[in-house]
């Protein structure tokens, strides 16, 4: 009796292992190129009759995040300068390497159409603005494949300069040659201390001893760094242009605040209240 | 330009001057009313108000009284009033002590303790608050005694250190302006600019009167 029931058993722990193997979906052969495609997003074409350097950024920092292919349909998101938009398109094989174009929604602002090939590990390619009178008409990139991790420790590089090139105090000097006035300008940029090189807010509960030295812009850097490991895109200029050349940064969400741990919270509030005290009072008459 | 009472248009320069200033710490003041545990220079405070009994107690004090002591930088050095307003220099003069040795000084002794700026600043707030008591009651006494001109240089001693209230933000305004330091490092300088001139300049003023008589 009990040999009987053992072989039943058997069989029927074949057959199901039979069968599971049989309902194994077919492996997807664009697998590998799904994921976060990063690099610089930089300008190759500007409208030149109405638009100087000073009307565009140059180089974004983009991540074009390819979803899924069916068949030739490609779903996708570029994620740029604070802006999340969808991308649909469709890939083709041209001479044996794939050859894709994507667009961005029409309904957006300064949108356009992505058009780039597979080329070894990387992607490449230009984009092209929808909007023939857009100031830039056209953009370069080579992005590579980069997976997103959140990892508390990962800090900004000592190697980067830290100033605030987006933004700065002119002070003007006039002074008088040969009775004629002429009026020089100076321009002063705030720079950080090397105190954003060492404070983690994502590791450890900061102290107001630890920022009561800093300046303004320190405390938007430690700040600003917790969200840049989430990958939060930053839609102000004044923080890409340090984060965005970081090799770890990658920005993928919008909104991270759902991401954020009791740590990081914590620190904050206590960032936020200093940056409160230094914008009231750093620079007026009182202490 | 001290050796008498303030006149004619020195009086009425230093009145203007003096109201503008008092303007200022009257703004000061009133960031802190309606009371509130964390705000204006409570902000960074926070370690201080929960962590040590009373901080808060003596911090208001000393936010709440201290703004009176100004008050007799319009009266006690005028000249018309000195002599036309006998009474109203009594008063003022008494209201000043009251305030200094019972509540300004030691509740500026007792914050001091918990300064910004470390070892250095602590020191610094701490012989002013020291010395800011010390003058105003040997004026107190010098002038209980019936001696007029000690009673005064005790009283300019004391009203020097005053008034580095406003020099010390005075200061403050100064250096930012001009190098735009750390926020710290500009305190543990104006902890100490903001008084040590102002007794320096009195104290050599004294020196000088001393061989004019």
């Amino acid at each position: 009796m009990n040999k009987i029931v053992t072989f039943l058993i058997l069989c029927v722990l074949i057959s199901c292992k039979k069968e599971s193997a049989e309902t194994i979906i077919p492996i997807d052969p664009n697998l590998k190129l799904y994921g976060n495609w990063v690099g610089d997003f930089e300008v190759s074409k500007t409208d030149t009759a109405t638009s100087n350097q000073e009307d565009y950024v140059y180089s974004y920092k983009i991540n074009l995040v390819l979803k899924k292919i069916v068949s030739d349909k490609v779903y996708g998101y570029s994620i740029v300068a604070g802006h999340k938009l969808p991308l649909l398109g469709v890939m083709k094989y041209e001479d044996g390497t794939a050859h894709f174009i994507v667009k961005e929604p029409l309904s957006h602002k300064q949108t356009g159409k992505y058009d780039f090939v597979l080329a070894q590990d990387s992607l490449k390619g230009t984009w092209h603005a929808f909007d023939s009178k857009a100031k830039v008409l056209e953009r370069e990139f080579i992005l590579l494949k980069q997976k997103f991790k959140y990892n508390p420790n990962a800090m900004l590089p000592r190697e980067q300069s830290y100033v605030d090139y987006s933004s700065s105090k002119i002070d003007s000097i006039k002074e008088v040659v040969d009775g004629v006035e002429e009026t020089y300008y100076d321009e002063m940029f705030r720079s950080a201390s090397a105190a954003i090189l060492h404070l983690n807010a994502s590791t450890m509960i900061l102290k107001e001893k630890d920022l009561k030295n800093l300046k303004k812009l320190d405390l938007e850097i430690i700040r600003n760094t917790i969200f840049a490991r989430h990958g939060y895109t930053f839609k102000k200029k004044s923080f890409r242009q340090f984060f965005d050349p970081v090799d770890w940064y990658i920005p993928i969400k919008e909104n991270v605040s759902g991401d954020l741990t009791r740590i990081e919270q914590q620190n904050i509030v206590l960032i936020n209240r200093f940056q409160k005290y230094a914008e009231d009072h750093y620079d007026s008459f009182g202490r | 330009m001290l050796t008498r009472p303030l006149k004619g248009y020195q009086s009425i320069l230093w009145q203007i001057v003096f109201a503008c200033f008092f303007m200022l710490m009257l703004n000061i003041t009133f960031q802190y009313i309606p009371y509130n545990s964390n705000v204006a220079f409570l902000q960074i405070k926070q370690s201080e108000v929960l962590a040590i009994p009373n901080y808060l107690f003596f911090f208001y004090l000393h936010v709440y009284t201290a703004i009176f002591c100004l008050l007799a930088g319009f009266t006690q050095f005028n000249a018309f009033i000195l002599k036309h307003f006998k009474k109203t220099h009594t008063y003022t003069g008494r209201l000043y002590v009251l305030v200094v040795l019972v509540a300004a000084a030691p509740s500026g002794f007792f914050i001091g303790c918990y300064a910004n700026g470390g070892f250095y600043a602590k020191c610094a707030f701490l012989l002013l608050a020291t010395l800011w008591f010390f003058y105003t009651l040997k004026a107190l006494i010098e002038i209980k005694n019936g001696r007029v001109a000690s009673h005064k240089k005790f009283m300019l001693r004391s009203f020097a250190l005053t008034a580095s209230a406003l020099t010390l933000r005075l200061w403050k305004v100064i250096l930012v302006y001009l190098f735009q330091p750390a926020p710290m490092d500009v305190y543990q300088i104006v902890a100490w600019l903001g008084w040590v001139p102002n007794i320096l300049i009195i104290e050599f003023y004294l020196y000088k009167k001393q061989f004019n008589e």
